[in-house]
């Protein structure tokens, strides 16, 4: 009898068992933890700390979001691992610690050595799978223009100070409108050293985005010539090209 | 012993099968896919049906969503508010559309027919695709006014909506892109093409009368380059000479463009059951389909943007010449693009 009723327990504890690791993958998890600063120093995020930009204009940042998405890892052998797309959308928001890093799970137990990520939402391959999943959060941190469907891929706001000039408001606000103007980005960063993903290795990967470059990339954009951006076909996808240049992986830790 | 086996292998095959995230178990019904048919004279349509293919339960859901005030931040407003199935699903007679706490918005309301054809929407092209048209209105303060994050905490607790959900979408989740995948299977389905013109172009035995034809004939010269082929749009944007309204001072097709030469620049909207849809024009200020005319025979004014046709050879603004005559013609014309089969559809209609 006791032999049968341990039987009987065994089994149902391998019948709750089996479901563990059924809702469980066998990958690992990468964390990406995403640093915003003004050369190496970090940002921070206030209308009393200026910094200088290449137009020899003094400025401060009072906000800074974007938007990440369809993460795509890169093993060695250039085989990719893509990240689902449904999932693979984030809000970066320099205000909110917790945003600016990214819990990647169930990844392909390999090693990597590139990231692939998108600068915004790629619209022009509407519709995306799970994209109107994430309107909920873009709309809470205001990121979805307020006359259009679209998302804004980039809100940097603060206030500056020309050469010798009064300090102003600036606002810079890009993202892809209808189908005429397309800001979206792919951005491939190398990592210093290789990444190893197992069940047991979860390593965290520093991309540190120099926001600097937003205004002097391969264009250079002064405050004083345009304080606003907003549905500009001329600067906007000049000031999403700068972003393209802005990400670089700081450290690794395996 | 035999038994004890039998039992760990129902103990595993119930455990797995109720491992999803719901405490309980939701037998999905069958949902019946629904007939997409495409009219014989209309063109291809631009939605992929095959992503998101109409059902029974997500029509269903689609339709209750749009008659719905909970999706707007008064619980009053509806999409249904201001898309009235009378007039073509259009605010009837209202200049520009009401919403929340009777806030006035900016344009009127376009009408709601055969949208699985069209490339882009609202009056300037600021949305690219169907399902994500609804987000506009739904967020705009001065229609909806609400956000989606407290439509679907609201919806959550609807034991209607649950149920619905989980009938029409295999993953049961309350969730947006199932909120708009929902509404856009609601608004593929609502094809117009059953008007006096349809069954003469589709040689089903109607005939115009003699001034209907000749009204056909006029509009093929006249107005058919811009109000093309069977959905009597291009779907371009043009500046049409309207006065500007400095109440306004609507940009139209730049707000989305942000190019100059797009200023006041609208798209060129279908005619389809433009007899119910007044008043007419992105701002509402024409009643009658007979302002309309007047306007394009001599309202115009000059602008850069201004369309290219509307000119004479010297490059005057020459609008669109017509007589009285001519333009009586034409209306009996466009009157036979009224399709009452659609205004009477009780699948669409909200009772």
């Amino acid at each position: 009898m006791i032999k049968k009723l341990t039987l009987i327990i065994l089994i149902v504890c391998s019948a709750l068992f089996s479901c563990k690791s059924d809702d469980d993958n066998e990958g690992g998890t990468l964390n990406l933890e995403f640093n915003n600063s003004i050369g190496s120093e970090p940002v921070v995020l206030s209308d009393k700390i200026s910094y200088t930009n290449g137009s020899n204009e003094s400025y401060t940042i009072t906000e800074l979001k974007y938007i990440i998405s369809n993460i795509v890892l890169i093993k060695k052998d250039g085989q990719e691992f893509v990240y689902p797309v449904e999932k693979s959308y984030f809000l970066i928001n320099d205000e909110v610690s917790d945003s600016k890093k990214i819990v990647l799970k169930d990844i392909d137990p390999a090693e990597y050595s590139k990231i692939k990520f998108g600068f915004g939402v790629d619209q022009s391959k509407y519709p995306l799978n799970g994209v109107d999943n994430f309107v909920p959060t873009a709309e809470e941190g205001n990121m979805l223009w307020s006359w259009s469907a679209g998302y804004i891929f980039l809100k940097f706001e603060g206030t500056f100070t020309p050469q010798g000039g009064e300090v102003d408001n600036f606002l810079i606000h890009v993202g892809s409108h209808g189908t005429t103007l397309d800001n979206y980005k792919e951005i491939t960063v190398e990592l210093s050293e290789k990444v190893s993903i197992s069940e047991k290795l979860s390593p965290t990967v520093s991309i540190q985005a120099n926001i600097a470059k937003i205004l002097d990339g391969t264009n250079t954009h002064s405050l004083a010539a345009k304080k606003s951006i907003q549905v500009d076909p001329e600067n906007a996808p000049k000031i999403a090209e700068n972003v393209t240049s802005m990400f670089s992986v700081a450290k690794v830790s395996n | 012993m035999k038994f004890l086996v039998y039992i760990g292998i129902i103990l595993f095959g119930v455990a797995c099968n109720s491992s999803s995230d719901n405490d309980e178990y939701t037998p999905i019904p069958e949902n019946k896919k629904l007939e997409f048919k495409i009219p014989s004279n209309f063109p291809d349509p631009t939605y992929d049906i095959s992503l998101n293919p109409p059902t029974e339960k997500g029509f269903e859901l689609g339709k209750k969503l749009f008659y719905d005030g909970r999706l707007s931040s008064d619980g009053v407003v509806s999409c249904g508010f201001c898309h009235l199935q009378d007039f073509a699903f259009t605010h009837h007679t209202h200049i520009v559309s009401h919403g929340v706490d009777g806030a006035l918005g900016t344009r009127n309301a376009l009408p709601l027919h055969n949208l699985a054809f069209m490339e882009e929407f609202t009056w300037d092209g600021a949305v690219s695709h169907l399902d994500q048209q609804p987000i506009v209105p739904i967020t705009a303060e001065v229609e909806m006014n609400e956000t989606f994050a407290s439509i679907l905490k609201k919806l959550e607790n609807e034991p209607e909506y649950v149920k619905l959900f989980a009938e029409a979408f295999t993953d049961q989740k309350i969730n947006t892109e199932n909120m708009l995948k929902a509404i856009s299977q609601f608004v593929v389905m609502m094809i117009s093409a059953d008007s006096k013109y349809d069954k003469i172009e589709r040689n089903e035995g109607s005939v115009f009368t003699e001034e209907e034809q000749a009204g056909f004939d006029l509009f093929q010269s006249k107005c058919a380059s811009c109000h093309k082929g069977t959905l009597f749009t291009d779907q371009s944007y043009r500046n049409n000479g309207l006065p500007i309204d400095p109440e306004y001072n609507d940009i139209g097709r730049k707000r989305v463009s942000g190019l100059e030469e797009d200023i006041y620049k609208f798209k060129v909207p279908t005619l389809r059951n433009v007899r119910l849809t007044f008043p007419y024009m992105h701002d509402g200020r024409f009643f009658t389909l007979r302002q309309v005319l007047d306007h394009y025979s001599d309202g115009m004014v000059d602008h850069e943007t201004l369309d290219p046709m509307f000119r004479d050879t010297e490059n005057n603004v020459e609008g669109i010449p017509m007589t009285d005559i001519e333009k009586e013609q034409i209306i009996a014309f466009l009157e036979t693009l009224t399709d009452d089969d659609y205004i009477n559809d009780n699948r669409f209609s909200e009772f």
